[in-house]
């Protein structure tokens, strides 16, 4: 009966924390959606791979969002026309670089400010270094969802086409004009991918739909609150401490269980100290920080969405990677710092 | 075909819907009703009321705004764009309500002997998580509290340092394996953030009163002074006891 009441207060003390920090994600990232023009911060972005690789990474600190309101950003981005670099830094960065994860992360971790400022630092790391490999594919149409492919805009089109003879092109052309046929994929992805202006929605009837945003996202990222925070807290009542402490004492076993624990809890980032916080005592803090750095940029529920815009093929690249950085940043800490 | 069957899907998305907000509500008033009645120290840092409990208003008042608009739009059918989920929304609604209904079903309890030993208080080891936040030398032994006396010992751990110096310390008792017949170790959680966090400090205490006038997890007023002793071959300071008296259980049981 101990370890039912226990169990319990430890699961409702992580909602209680967590709530306030979900609610502030949601608002945020719903204001944006509906207040900010994405187009003119796509002007402001460096051409040059590495500063986009970096400026993408830093995007998360003007759209605060998780890894469930990442992917249609940088979707929406890269129709947009960005480039692939910012596109994969904001992705895999934007989920831990924004202003309300490194709040929560720091309300959690306050007795170990090395863990808020390695999260950072690594997130930094990995989602710059995997943009930059990634930009060394100069047409990434091989890599995307047809669907997503077909409505870039042709600034990413051009190189493929323009070193073969336009009569040896295949595609849709418009004839008609003197001198070039006009590929007609690309008109129509101009056409659609025309800078336009924020639907201009009075202020009346963007409050509902803010509201209505939001209580979406409510459930499924509360739903997935709590489920999660069942499982820490059964974790940590039900599982022989002497289990928890054997595999997570080990500098390597103990990565790899929270590596693989972080794929699979599909918790989101802005309450995901929370949880790893119950583990805090038992587990090396490499552990900890493979989990807060590898579940944002990873997850299952997060698999769906990132197959919406990559094919299985390249996907697996991603997440490959990224594994391996997170593996080499947290290994060398535990091997090394502490 | 197509029309027959999203009828019943529509029903559905609105049952969730009307669930979700419901739930949203739920939680609001679960929040504030925690503050109200004291139990949110239990599951908290008291740095943190005020987010929880503005949580608290916030969820109240989206849920009843949604109510409105869910209302005004009964007529109209949705056909927006739905957002991209793992599992279904009716599962996701019916779990955040289920969640809310138990939580005022059943309170929060503050953690007992067992939690503290499964969360390590035999460790030595954890004792280095304690960073001193004040560190007063002058202060007459008899006012430092347990936390100060483990702050202190971390400092400056010779136990011949503190033999003799009086003590008077609360905390509840747990009975750990490794200490002998005889002792007992008095305990307290310090929070740093929530109850996820909470780990247990603890010091050795002598006594000689019969073992069940001093039952596990009672909370107790331990008066007496330090001595040296080794107990399973570490030398420690340990608390002679003189007076064990039971204290009532305090209101907010976490130190900080």
């Amino acid at each position: 009966m101990s370890q039912f009441n226990s169990g319990f207060t430890l699961f409702l003390s992580l909602i209680v924390e967590a709530i306030p920090f979900l609610l502030l994600g949601v608002l945020v990232s719903s204001v944006l959606l509906l207040f900010v023009d994405e187009q003119r911060l796509i002007a402001l972005m460096p051409k040059n791979p590495f500063l986009g690789a970096l400026a993408g990474s830093l995007l998360g600190f003007l759209f605060p969002v998780c890894e469930c309101g990442n992917v249609p950003v940088a979707r929406r981005l890269l129709m947009q026309g960005v480039s692939v670099p910012v596109a994969i830094g904001f992705l895999l960065a934007a989920p831990t670089i924004n202003p309300v994860v490194v709040w929560a992360t720091w309300t959690a971790f306050r007795d170990q400010p090395e863990i808020v400022v390695l999260r950072v630092v690594f997130s930094l790391i990995i989602s710059t270094t995997v943009a930059c490999i990634f930009s060394i594919q100069k047409d990434m149409r091989p890599f995307l969802q047809p669907a997503l492919s077909r409505w870039m805009p042709d600034v990413m089109v051009q190189p493929s086409l323009s070193d073969t003879p336009a009569l040896l092109q295949t595609g849709t052309f418009l004839l008609g004009q003197p001198g070039q046929p006009i590929a007609f994929d690309a008109v129509a992805a101009a056409a659609v991918n025309r800078p336009r202006p924020k639907p201009n929605i009075p202020w009346k009837d963007r409050l509902p739909l803010l509201l209505e945003n939001m209580v979406q996202e409510l459930r499924e990222l509360g739903g997935i609150l709590v489920l999660g925070s069942l499982l820490a807290a059964i974790i940590q009542v039900a599982v022989p401490r002497e289990w928890v402490l054997s595999i997570g004492q080990g500098p390597v076993t103990s990565v790899v269980a929270m590596l693989i624990l972080g794929g699979v809890i599909s918790i989101c980032s802005t309450v995901d100290s929370f949880f790893a916080l119950s583990f805090a005592t038992t587990f090396t803090s490499g552990a900890i920080l493979a989990f807060l750095v590898f579940g944002p940029i990873f997850d299952l529920k997060s698999l769906g969405l990132l197959l919406t815009i990559f094919r299985p093929r390249a996907m697996i690249y991603l997440v490959v990677l990224i594994v391996q950085l997170t593996l080499i940043l947290t290994l060398s800490m535990n091997l090394h710092i502490s | 075909m197509n029309s027959t069957s999203s009828i019943p899907r529509l029903r559905w998305s609105k049952l969730s819907e009307w669930m979700h907000t419901f739930a949203l509500g739920l939680w609001g008033a679960l929040f504030l009703y925690y503050w109200r009645s004291g139990k949110l120290g239990l599951l908290i840092h008291p740095n943190y009321f005020g987010l929880s409990i503005g949580a608290g208003f916030v969820l109240l008042a989206i849920s009843s705004f949604n109510i409105i608009r869910m209302a005004k739009q009964q007529r109209q059918t949705d056909a927006r764009e739905q957002h991209q989920t793992l599992l279904p929304p009716l599962f996701m609604s019916g779990i955040l309500l289920f969640a809310a209904v138990v939580g005022f079903l059943i309170a929060p309890k503050p953690f007992v002997s067992d939690t503290a030993i499964q969360r390590g208080l035999q460790d030595s080891a954890i004792v280095t998580r304690v960073r001193p936040q004040s560190f007063r030398v002058n202060r007459s032994s008899e006012s430092r509290s347990l936390i100060d006396w483990i702050r202190t010992l971390d400092v400056y751990p010779e136990p011949d340092a503190y033999a003799g110096q009086k003590v008077s310390v609360d905390g509840f008792v747990v009975y750990t394996k490794n200490l002998p017949q005889g002792y007992l170790t008095l305990t307290r959680f310090v929070i740093t953030c929530c109850a996820a966090d909470v780990y247990p400090v603890g010091m050795p205490v002598k006594f000689t009163q019969p073992k069940s006038e001093v039952p596990a997890d009672g909370w107790f007023k331990v008066q007496g002074k330090m001595i040296t002793e080794t107990l399973n071959g570490k030398r420690q300071a340990v608390i002679q006891a003189n007076v064990i008296e039971p204290i009532p259980e305090p209101k907010n049981p976490y130190a900080y």
